[in-house]
């Protein structure tokens, strides 16, 4: 080890090491010199014994050097010059070879970085394997829980060393001092243990403690994120003690937390935190769904214990709660709800839920694309190979080690890899750039832009795993001839090996790119599928936006606010309609109600729940979707008014079978007023185009009135263009309203089915990517074989041979590798396939449509690849041909 | 370079203790002063080029059993010297067991004939 350590110190302290080590010889010589005049030799006498006592000079010099420093990495750097050298001379064949490493290794690049950030990275927080979140499922939401739960989870201290909670990260109303223009800021409310249980220091002044929970209301403090201090404070330390107001709340800020925490959630980064005893919530309310718990495990308490636990700890809290409920189907869906304990080191990400299966996907499908460029690379490789045998025969004969041939091949596949790198990562970052485009605005951004060194380092190893992968087999091959032999024959021996070989891998090519084009296929399919769904209604460039309005306010106000705003509204100019619908389609919200309908099986025992729009007149003529039968929403319809509803078909079908006509039907959600239905309007799927669309009722707004909603425009002018003008009356309407971006709906359908958009589209430019690999891969090996046959095509054309057929020799010669790679690779991507089958909409996972396509397009590739070398076969002149042996 | 008497080769590894043991009785000592020293104890027995020390001294370097300064001549010329480190000593110890050990070993096996040398 010390040898190694000065050996490396004296590879790089070379020059001044050399001097000494003249200096040393020198002055040995000169003392040895000076021995023999003394005994009576003259100086010239003496300076040549000297010498002769020593040996040679140099030889010790250079023996000493190559003892001194690290004789492999010297032979190594000449290795790399040479390798240098000979990628410098075949420049075609390097950019080829870089280029296709490069895609390769930038598409796993980027996609693991994604998958890194969101699925591995760890929060930044003490102990985070012990971590987990309860994840309440059901019928009532998800993720968030009632403060009661949490109350008494918090006592199973056999199950956990601690459990704290927290809300949704929300964009609120910020301002410092004494009411200064308001801003934006993201805001987590947690309990108060928050930092202590995470093990999260403060960067400056303090965190929250226990004693900031005691009372409602009663502790009025912020802690700020060491990001947003630095941004919006400047990193000034006399922001402690100045006092914020965010929404209604005045807070004096206590502290910042240290440096690198964001929090639990992945995708989103609070701000500014704020206990959570300020919430203006019914701390009592087991129906108020506000908090999403996580807690602590003890060590030696796994997690399936802990779910078990849970279980019974859930449905006893439910049975107490609901148990005795009148109403069954309420019952029913309360009891019917449950509560996941998950890992929680990794932190929460609404967007790993939905984004997890399509990226465990993209990072197979990327898997497959660094095979199939390392076979390409791998391809080419040999080829060269076969043009260098005779160099290398030369340079076995001259006494190169077979060892040495092949080290300085791996070096060469080592650079290719590396420089194939280097721009890998550059294309990774602009490809995750590209993905993150696919998400919607509303999942946030956990992917840092800064280059991250598990990433860095996992390019690196994937790269070094690419150059073993096509280096190795070329670099045994191409050393493994006769040196003799070849010289004497004058051409390359074992040919017919090599070419071998190389078809093996052009099969594997093919199988490859067989896969990601079945995958993108189905992607494609899927994606058609889902976008062919009949929406119900044609005017999907409408914009939609929602509005929400405190929910303190009372029906009249919000009545009032509202048709103020959509009289201004209708007042832009380059908009011709509006309507407004809660919660509307297409922005998130669900509402639901228990209903009977006189004259319904269904419903004689027990109600029937059905999902609720309360919608403003004109909304089914905005939307472009006239009633079937009947009539929409008028003004007349006022709250004063007769109660009506419109019924949808699925309505119809589910509570309307039979005899009399729907429009001489009443239904009821009290059980005393009965509702007349006086129109029927198609399915709409209000939440999105994977949507089951069930029973739905509207009913108008005037008699059900909501505090929240989506407006909707109709407008010749475009989005962008109204967007300012839409904001500027949704300021005017005060801080304690709230909208979101103005978007068509068409924008906001896209935006739901990203991850099929993603998944399609990124599977196709990698299916495109492995196509135009083997393409490259087959026209490479029918050029050669073609060009290696070329004296026996031209003899058989000599002796008659038609050119249809010769040009139909080589043609076949491809089709038959094509063949041997659909062998292979089809009946992979259909065991394969099954695993994508649950994000397939509509199609089977054996799609008859794919894989029929999926071979014809491979065999179209296959004659196109090979139609060059076989026309130039085929158009062979014998004479010149034969004339040139 | 014939003077009469055979020469041996320098057998492997022997050259390491020569130098290892004369530092040790001679103390500090430059190249040229420990190439004499060996040349004069085995009388002529060994042919040995000088220059074939250095590598051998840099090889113990760098093992750690000497270490080197700069330093003047007994004719004040600036030269290199060499020094036993305590590792030196303790190797040198080894190796002449060692060395004793299969020298005894060899003669057992040697003791019929005549003295090889």
């Amino acid at each position: 080890m010390i040898a190694f350590w000065k050996r490396l110190m004296a590879f790089f302290g070379g020059a001044r090491l050399d001097n000494d080590l003249d200096e040393e010889i020198a002055a040995h010589l000169a003392m040895q010199e000076e021995e023999f005049r003394q005994r009576g030799m003259n100086a010239a006498e003496a300076r040549a014994a000297a010498r002769r006592e020593f040996g040679g000079v140099t030889q010790t010099a250079e023996i000493y050097r190559e003892k001194r420093g690290l004789p492999w990495v010297e032979t190594a750097a000449k290795d790399v010059r040479y390798a240098l050298r000979g990628l410098g001379r075949n420049r075609g064949f390097t950019a080829a070879a870089v280029l296709s490493l490069a895609l390769g290794i930038g598409a796993n690049t980027a996609i693991f970085s994604m998958y890194h950030a969101l699925l591995l990275q760890r929060l930044p927080v003490k102990h985070p394997e012990q971590l987990v979140t309860l994840y309440r499922t059901g019928g009532w939401g998800r993720g968030y829980s009632s403060y009661p739960l949490y109350q008494e989870i918090r006592k199973r201290s056999d199950l956990f060393s601690a459990v704290f909670g927290r809300t949704s990260i929300d964009k609120t109303q910020f301002r410092t001092g004494n009411g200064d223009r308001p801003e934006k800021a993201q805001l987590e409310v947690v309990t108060s243990n928050y930092f202590s249980v995470l093990g999260v220091t403060s960067a400056l002044g303090r965190l929250f403690t226990d004693d900031d929970d005691r009372t409602p209301k009663a502790h009025p403090f912020a802690v700020l994120s060491y990001d947003f201090w630095k941004r919006r404070f400047g990193g000034d330390t006399a922001v402690l003690g100045q006092t914020v107001t965010v929404d209604q709340d005045r807070l004096t800020v206590i502290g910042v937390a240290a440096r690198g925490f964001r929090g639990v959630d992945v995708d989103h980064h609070p701000d500014l935190w704020e206990p959570a005893s300020m919430e203006d919530v019914d701390f009592a309310d087991a129906n108020t769904n506000w908090l999403w718990i996580l807690a602590r495990r003890l060590p030696n308490v796994p997690v399936n214990k802990v779910q078990a636990a849970v279980d019974v700890l859930f449905e006893q809290h439910l049975t107490a709660i609901y148990g005795n409920h009148p109403n069954a189907a309420y019952r029913k869906t309360a009891m019917d709800q449950h509560i996941e304990v998950r890992e929680g080191g990794v932190g929460l990400s609404g967007l790993r839920d939905n984004f997890e299966t399509p990226l465990t996907i993209l990072m197979a499908a990327v898997g497959l694309v660094l095979l199939a460029s390392c076979a390409n690379v791998a391809n080419l490789l040999l080829a060269r190979g076969a043009a260098r045998q005779k160099e290398i025969a030369v340079r076995l004969s001259l006494g190169a080690t077979r060892l040495r041939l092949m080290r300085q091949a791996l070096i060469e596949s080592l650079l290719l890899a590396l420089a194939g790198s280097t721009i890998g990562i550059l294309l990774a970052w602009w490809g995750e750039r590209g993905v993150v485009r696919f998400l919607p605005a509303s999942s946030g951004d956990p992917f840092d832009a800064a280059p991250n060194l598990t990433v860095l380092a996992f390019a690196i190893a994937i790269a070094i795993l690419a150059a073993a992968l096509f280096g190795l087999a070329p670099a045994w091959r191409s050393s493994a001839i006769d040196p003799a032999e070849c010289i004497k024959s004058g051409g390359p021996s074992g040919a017919s090996h090599h070419s071998a070989f190389r078809q093996v891998l052009v099969i594997a090519q093919v199988a490859f790119s067989v896969m990601l084009v079945a995958l993108a296929g189905l992607f494609g399919h899927s994606l058609a599928t889902l976008r062919s769904v009949d929406m119900g209604f044609r005017n999907q460039n409408l914009i939609a936006f929602s509005l929400e309005m405190p929910m303190s306010w009372k029906a009249p106000q919000t009545t009032a606010v509202r048709e103020g705003f959509l009289a201004r509204m209708q007042a832009l100019p380059g908009v011709s309609l509006v309507s407004f619908g809660a919660p509307g389609p297409f922005l998130g919200g669900h509402s639901s109600s228990a209903i009977k309908v006189p004259g319904s099986e269904l419903t004689a025992h027990e109600p029937g729940w059905v999902n609720m729009q309360q919608i403003a007149p004109q909304y089914f003529d905005i939307l472009g979707a006239a009633p079937l039968l009947g009539r929409e929403f008028t003004p007349s319809d006022t709250a004063a008014a007769p109660k009506v509803a419109i019924v949808n078909q699925a309505f119809v079908r589910t509570f309307l079978p039979g005899e009399a006509h729907p429009l001489n039907r009443v239904l009821t959600f009290d059980q005393t007023t009965l509702v007349p239905i006086v129109g029927v309007v198609h399915d709409i799927p209000h939440q999105g185009l994977r949507e089951k669309i069930g029973p739905t009722v509207y009913v108008p707004i005037a008699q059900s009135p909501t505090f929240f909603g989506a407006v909707l425009l109709r407008a010749g002018a475009s989005r962008e263009s109204l967007a300012p003008a839409i904001r500027r009356e949704v300021d005017k309407l005060g801080s304690d309203v709230s909208a979101s971006d103005p978007k068509t709906i068409r924008q906001r359908i896209d935006e739901s089915i990203f991850q099929d958009r993603l998944v399609a589209t990124v599977g196709g430019f990698f299916g495109a990517l492995a196509l135009l690999l083997a393409a490259i891969g087959l026209y490479g090996v029918m050029a050669y074989s073609a060009a290696r046959r070329a004296r026996e095509i031209g003899i058989r054309i000599a002796m008659g041979a038609r050119r249809g057929a010769v040009l139909w020799m080589v043609l076949r010669g491809s089709l038959v590798l094509v063949i041997a790679g659909l062998a292979i690779g089809v009946p992979v991507s259909l065991l394969a396939a099954r695993r994508v089958a649950p994000v397939l909409f509509g199609i089977r996972a054996d799609d008859a449509l794919t894989f029929v396509s999926t071979a014809c397009v491979l065999l179209a590739v296959g004659v196109a690849a090979a139609f060059l070398p076989a026309r130039r076969a085929a158009s062979l002149e014998p004479m010149r041909v034969l004339r040139q042996e | 370079m014939s003077t009469g008497t055979a020469k041996t080769d320098i057998l492997q590894g022997t050259l390491d203790l020569m130098v290892l043991r004369t530092l040790e009785t001679l103390g500090p000592q430059h190249g040229f002063g420990l190439a004499k020293r060996i040349q004069q104890i085995s009388a002529g027995a060994l042919d040995l080029n000088q220059g074939t020390l250095y590598p051998a001294l840099l090889r113990l370097e760098q093992r750690g059993w000497v270490r080197s300064s700069w330093g003047a001549s007994e004719s004040n010329r600036r030269a290199k010297f060499y020094e036993l480190t305590r590792a030196g000593r303790r190797q040198i110890e080894r190796e002449s067991e060692d060395w004793e050990r299969t020298v005894a070993l060899m003669a057992r096996f040697l003791r019929p004939a005549e003295p090889a040398e």
